[in-house]
């Protein structure tokens, strides 16, 4: 054991090493664009230099003489597509806008022509000497700009269903014997996931393979073949690791079709590997929003008025929203709630999901006014969560399914040192740097998914599982095989996961945190299944029952002598009596509450994702406590924050090494968020400009200090099989609100918007 | 002659340099200085590929390449060497890190033609058959990635960053192992490979 | 990327000739249709981006057995302009009598960037400048004469505020062409006609009317070392910015003192991310000399330092960030143990 493997405690999965970790430090693990290609041609594409108008015209000359040009295709030649819908509206897409349909641009960098040429270099070049003439019209860039519409949320984007409201808000705020109004601004941030945007289209006759980094392979699947016009059937979407997705590849872009029909007229397999900049075009984003906060609380701390107003930048053309409302309403005990969500639309590419994405920006307002309303009262912050712990949520009084968020505040301020804090602000410091300690909780909806599988058992033990999930770094595979042993009792090391592959069985969008809970439910049902065949072939007359466990070995787990050196006799038997070398079972798993339509739309690459808020009679959520220490320089007012420490509680912990990992890097993620990320808009030309890794800021080694993660123990019955809630998006909500928290504290000074710069602080 | 002077500078001296040529093995570092090759015709049209021998992973790597090739499409495109990985092509994130030479550095800002005649490992060149190099081991102990994407530059670096004597202190593996991002941010784990590995890597 | 011809210089002379050739095309060296690769991290890629459009590429690589000693032998510190960064940075003689230089280096880039890179490119390298690394972007002067400024009045935090004109407020981004500058380098240029020598600090050319002009280089002219005078173990390179590490300087000083018996005897302050070209402080160096140190002397240099300092909408902050940047150098400085 070392601190990357952290001992389990109750209710806890062995902590054993990545399923692809030989893969992955050997280089032998294939992402998109590593795939093996006949003769590839090269595609680069050329983007919009203007946010709103239209072009007149290409000079194409220039790029056609560039040897080694095939084909260069601007809107004037484009292969036919079929419009693309909103996945949030029944289709697949991220985006409306369709690039290269006409004239028209509706956002900077969207795709206006796509160079194909025999060489990456060539395609480079002539791309660069594509000329475009356009008519640019003054576009809105944000919030401020002028001819920007702004309208509530609910009734224009169908998931977005209620402000969640409760009690008489303006009574009981006007009443409050302690009152505050705060306003709450988050940037514009891009997920940069390393592995760039690329996407690779092979024909073999009618069939078309895609290699793309996808986070939902049944859903580019069916998108790309919707707009390709032919059977989904024909489409097989592969990526057996993906570079990252933090919900950059939730949601199909336009790329994707069109090189897949550039590469179909051309008879010929098209790779494409976009550079990063066109990453903040092409894809989609975290968009800004805005927040008011009102609270009124009594003296003694309970709150008796929450109100939370957000608005939030989409695209003209799309109502995307977060909406993340439906979990700060939901926090903490309070009678009386408010809340509205606005969308506001300018001259944009269509924003989409990143990381936790209602609750990074939503919480961070939340969490910062709790801070500051603790400061008021003069209340230790914690203390202040503590008097409004709740076991039920305020708005439909349903109760939480499991909720240790207090748990995590105690076990993580021990850890922190909490108690050596002295409160007042200013006064910590250690040589040039002002010090100051912060907190904050942070929470996450436990969601789950209607997903298949397939597994096969040998006689000999060896074990196949087949489910299209994916592997974007969270472990997937390593789950899902230790899912397959612990229900089987084989040993780990003779359980093979095939996973991202579209001809696989369907599992859901790899978003929300919700596919440990998916993917291995369903496992655990198959393998359910096959326990059930040979135990009725050994004993035909008798339920299965703890006997049959033994049969096959179940309640074995794999780290026993008996399984790790021995096959369990019993298995040959069991295959004996059956009489089959083979077993091999296909199941489709949903959880409680899932429509009707689920299978279906399992199938068809619909995610239908059940939980947090939305299930019936109860609530479930992950919880947490984060806590940090930040260093502002009194020269130079650098802020740093050496010193990251969360407690986490999220039902069943399926392998603390990998869920350990997961929460350190959303600590890291949600500092970067609070201290560097930011995409810098030009407000007179609605463009990206520090759309690279050397301006557009992420953590780098230097930026990282100590950070601890505790998990706690928690049993959740109500949630799935497994009993596990998700938690990829969960560490990276609560940091944003500690770190500005923690600034507070160690200079006095509260900062309302993100990210915290040195030329913010007035020390 | 046929070769399109245009392109070239005018005043060019043919006997002074050994051009880029199709057809031509490049002058190795100087060697033959001022002396004219007479199996080193003028450049052609510069779109044209150039003959280029790469050393990788301690095999010699005869290519045809356009010369804006840099080492790394080289070994991703041309040598179906995909460990090292794209993830800016310009210099600001790691993920490409070969060594060339016992020097870590940026395959993605490199030409191949700049490459010609030294040694470059990839991650491919670390591990035996049947055993991992330390370091790959000790990112498989430590959990020292995630996504896996920035990983086979991570390990180069790594490396380097052990040899060049970088690892004695937490500090110094940080700020030597910054120049490789780690999106998914397993850099509290990087640190603890890298620990873990330096002892075996300076014996051996 | 245009193509180019490719070309290995194995001798200066060679690589003049043909740099020479072809740079007369265009009295802009930077746009030149030759380009020297040493380090190539800027050139390859600002000619990935389409920004440097070279015809004809001359690796002068081959020239670093006799362009890259390191010597700190004798009274005065020779640097090869082939040397790398990391090797100098890592250099025990330096980072003892010239931490500003080991400092100025070892913060700059990274640990790969350090091993490519050579000192004259680091020293030849262009501004970060996003609307000048972006060609969809037709107004800028540096990259079209004539064309308008899009920082101006664009997203300007990471520009400059010293050494700028109303036709350009790109920042010089290096770190080592301060610790030069500072210490009175001088720098080697080989041509067509030999060797010549002259002051750093003459080396590089603020915007003024003429952005694109970056330096005094004649055609085919390559730096060829780097002189500084003197030792100066009392110096300091203190360096701001958001990240850690990896990231060009919001701000940062270059301090190199000579104090004897609590007097400063001689002073050097130099500045970099806040202006147009490696920037020397003689304003401030001039309030030092021949006084006792003390924190409001800091203040008062520093003050003097940024006197002529013009921000614009997102980098005014850079003043207030330099001078506390300056004054804190000089603090560290003064008291270093050496």
């Amino acid at each position: 054991m070392n601190a990357a493997a952290p001992e389990p405690k109750a209710n806890m999965g062995q902590p054993v090493p990545r399923y692809d970790a030989a893969a992955k430090v050997t280089g032998r693990a294939t992402y998109g664009s590593d795939m093996p290609m006949d003769n590839p041609a090269y595609a680069f594409l050329v983007t919009s230099a203007i946010a709103r108008g239209r072009i007149n015209g290409f000079d194409l000359d220039d790029a056609r003489r560039v040897r080694g040009v095939i084909d260069i295709v601007t809107y004037e030649n484009a292969p036919k597509l079929k419009e693309a819908k909103l996945f949030s509206n029944g289709g697949y897409a991220g985006t409306t806008i369709q690039p290269l349909k006409s004239t028209d641009i509706a956002h900077e960098g969207e795709i206006i022509a796509v160079v194909v040429a025999e060489s990456y270099e060539a395609a480079r070049e002539a791309a660069n000497r594509v000329k475009v003439s356009y008519t640019a019209v003054a576009p809105s860039a944000s919030f401020d700009s002028p001819g920007t519409t702004k309208a509530a949320a609910k009734g224009q984007n169908a998931q977005f269903k209620e402000d969640p409201q409760v009690g008489d808000f303006a009574k009981a705020f006007d009443e409050a014997e302690v009152k505050l109004t705060a306003s709450y601004d988050t940037p514009t941030q891009h997920h940069n996931p390393m592995e760039l945007f690329s996407t690779s289209c092979v024909w073999m006759g009618d069939d078309l393979v895609i290699y793309e980094p996808s986070q939902y392979v049944y859903g580019l699947k069916n998108g790309v073949a919707e707009q390709l016009g032919i059977d989904a059937d024909k489409v097989r979407v592969v990526n057996p690791y993906v570079g990252g997705g933090f919900g950059s590849r939730g949601s199909m872009t336009p790329r994707t079709a069109i090189i897949a029909g550039i590469a179909r007229r051309l008879n010929r397999p098209i790779k494409l590997v976009p550079t990063r900049d066109q990453g903040f075009t092409i894809a989609t984003y975290r968009a800004e929003t805005r927040h008011e906060i009102k609270l009124g609380a009594s003296r003694d701390g309970r709150l008796v008025a929450l109100r939370h107003e957000g608005a939030e930048v989409s695209s003209r053309a799309d109502a995307y929203c977060v909406g993340g409302t439906k979990t700060t309403t939901r926090l903490y005990a309070c009678p009386n709630v408010d809340s509205l969500v606005s969308i506001v639309r300018a001259d944009r590419n269509t924003p989409g999901f990143m990381r936790s994405p209602p609750e990074v920006p939503y919480l961070f307002a939340l969490e910062s006014a709790m801070d500051e309303l603790a400061v008021k009262l003069n209340m230790d912050p914690v203390e202040l969560r503590r008097i409004n712990d709740t076991t039920n949520e305020p708005i439909g009084g349903k109760p939480y399914t499991s909720r240790s968020l207090m748990a995590c505040f105690d076990e993580a301020a021990k850890a922190f040192g909490w108690s050596e804090r002295s409160a007042a602000p200013k006064s910590m410091s250690d040589g040039d740097w002002l010090i100051g300690y912060g907190c904050a909780a942070t929470c996450y909806p436990t969601q789950m998914a209607p997903s298949a599988a397939r597994v096969r058992l040998q006689r000999d033990g060896r074990t196949r599982v087949e489910i299209a999930g994916h592997e974007i770094g969270t472990g997937a595979y390593t789950v899902i095989a230790q899912t397959a042993s612990e229900r089987l009792g084989v040993p780990l090391e003779k359980v093979a996961v095939f996973i991202g592959d579209s001809d696989l069985p369907p599992a859901p969008v790899a978003g929300g945190s919700n596919s440990t809970a998916s993917t291995c439910s369903a496992v655990m049902m198959v393998c359910d299944q096959i326990r059930q065949k040979l135990f009725k072939a050994v004993m035909p007359n008798e339920s299965l029952t703890d006997k049959a466990k033994e049969t096959v070995g179940l309640g074995q787990a794999p780290t026993t002598q008996a399984a790790k050196s021995d096959r369990p006799l019993d298995l040959e038997k069991a295959f004996d009596a059956l009489g089959a070398g083979v077993v091999e079972e296909y199941g489709e798993w949903k959880p409680d509450g899932a429509p009707l339509d689920s299978f279906k739309a399992m199938h068809s690459g619909h995610a239908r994702l059940v939980g947090g808020h939305q299930m019936k009679d109860k609530i479930a959520y992950a919880f947490g406590a984060e806590f940090v220490e930040v260093r502002v320089n009194r020269f130079t007012h650098e802020i740093r924050a050496p010193r990251l420490v969360g407690a986490f509680a999220a039902g069943r912990i399926m392998n603390p090494r990998t869920a350990r990992s997961q929460l350190m890097g959303g600590l890291i993620w949600g500092m970067s968020s609070a201290l560097l990320e930011a995409t810098e808009i030009d407000e007179r030309t609605a463009r990206y400009v520090n759309d690279n890794f050397a301006d557009y800021l992420v953590p780098v080694n230097a930026d990282v200090g100590g950070v601890e993660v505790i998990l706690l123990s928690e049993q959740d019955d109500h949630i799935n099989p497994t009993g596990a809630k998700g938690l990829g998006e969960l560490a990276n909500v609560g940091t944003n609100a500690a770190i500005c928290n923690a600034i507070y504290h160690a200079t006095g000074q509260r900062i309302r918007k993100l990210p915290v710069r040195l030329e913010n602080i007035e020390v | 002659m046929s070769d399109q002077s245009s392109s070239r500078p005018s005043g060019f001296d043919r006997r002074a340099f050994m051009a880029g040529a199709a057809g031509s093995a490049l002058v190795p570092l100087a060697a033959r200085a001022g002396t004219q090759d007479a199996r080193a015709p003028l450049a052609q049209d510069p779109a044209l590929p150039v003959d280029v021998t790469l050393r990788v992973n301690g095999q010699d790597k005869r290519l045809s390449l356009d010369a804006r090739t840099t080492v790394l499409d080289a070994l991703r495109e041309h040598l179906k060497l995909t460990g090292s990985k794209k993830g800016c092509d310009h210099g600001q994130c790691g993920a490409c890190t070969v060594l060339i030479g016992d020097r870590r550095v940026v395959s993605c800002l490199t030409l191949a033609l700049a490459a010609e005649g030294q040694e470059i490992t990839t991650i491919e060149g670390l591990a035996t058959s049947d055993r991992l190099h330390p370091m790959q081991q000790a990112f498989v102990d430590n959990d020292a990635f995630q996504c896996g994407y920035c990983t086979p530059g991570q390990i180069m670096s790594a490396i380097a960053c052990v040899k060049e004597g970088h690892a004695g202190t937490d500090a110094d593996i940080r700020e030597y192992m910054s120049g490789n991002i780690c999106r998914c941010a397993a850099y509290p784990n990087i640190v603890a490979a890298v620990k873990q590995a330096a002892p075996d890597i300076m014996k051996g | 990327m245009r193509p180019f011809s490719y070309q290995r210089a194995t001798a200066p002379d060679m690589a003049v000739q043909a740099l020479s050739a072809a740079a007369a095309v265009n009295n802009s060296l930077t746009q030149a249709t030759a380009q020297p690769l040493a380090g190539g991290t800027t050139l390859i890629d600002l000619m990935k981006l389409d920004v440097m459009r070279p015809a004809a590429i001359v690796d002068i690589n081959p020239l670093a057995q006799g362009w890259s000693a390191i010597d700190p032998g004798g009274e005065n510190l020779r640097l090869g302009a082939l040397a790398k960064m990391s090797d100098v940075a890592a250099h025990e003689e330096i980072q003892r009598s010239y931490p500003v230089i080991a400092n100025s280096l070892k913060l700059a880039a990274s640990a790969q960037l350090r091993n490519m890179a050579t000192l004259g490119g680091n020293v030849m390298q262009r501004t970060r400048c996003s609307y000048f690394r972006d060609v969809s972007y037709e107004n800028c002067n540096k990259r079209n004469p004539g064309s308008g400024c899009a920082a101006m009045d664009g997203v300007n935090r990471m520009h400059a505020v010293l050494g700028t004109s109303d036709q350009c407020i790109a920042t010089y981004p290096g770190d080592f062409a301060q610790a030069l500058i500072a210490l009175d380098a001088t720098v080697e240029l080989t041509g067509r006609s030999g060797t010549r020598s002259m002051p750093f600090s003459e080396l590089h050319k603020a915007p003024g009317n003429t952005p694109d002009i970056e330096t005094i280089l004649q055609p085919g002219e390559l730096i060829s070392a780097f002189v500084v005078p003197g030792r100066w173990p009392r110096s300091v390179y203190l360096k701001a910015r958001d990240r850690q590490s990896y990231e060009f300087a919001l701000s940062s000083a270059a301090v190199a003192l000579d104090v004897q018996d609590g007097t400063i005897k001689d002073a050097r302050v130099a500045l970099g991310g806040v202006a147009t070209v490696p920037w020397r402080a003689r304003e401030a160096e001039a309030l030092l000399k021949g006084q006792k140190f003390d924190d409001g002397l800091a203040e008062r240099a520093a003050d003097a330092a940024f006197a002529d300092a013009r921000g614009r909408q997102h980098n005014s902050f850079k003043i207030a960030l330099g001078k506390r940047v300056v004054a804190r150098a000089l603090q560290q400085a003064v008291t270093m143990e050496i």
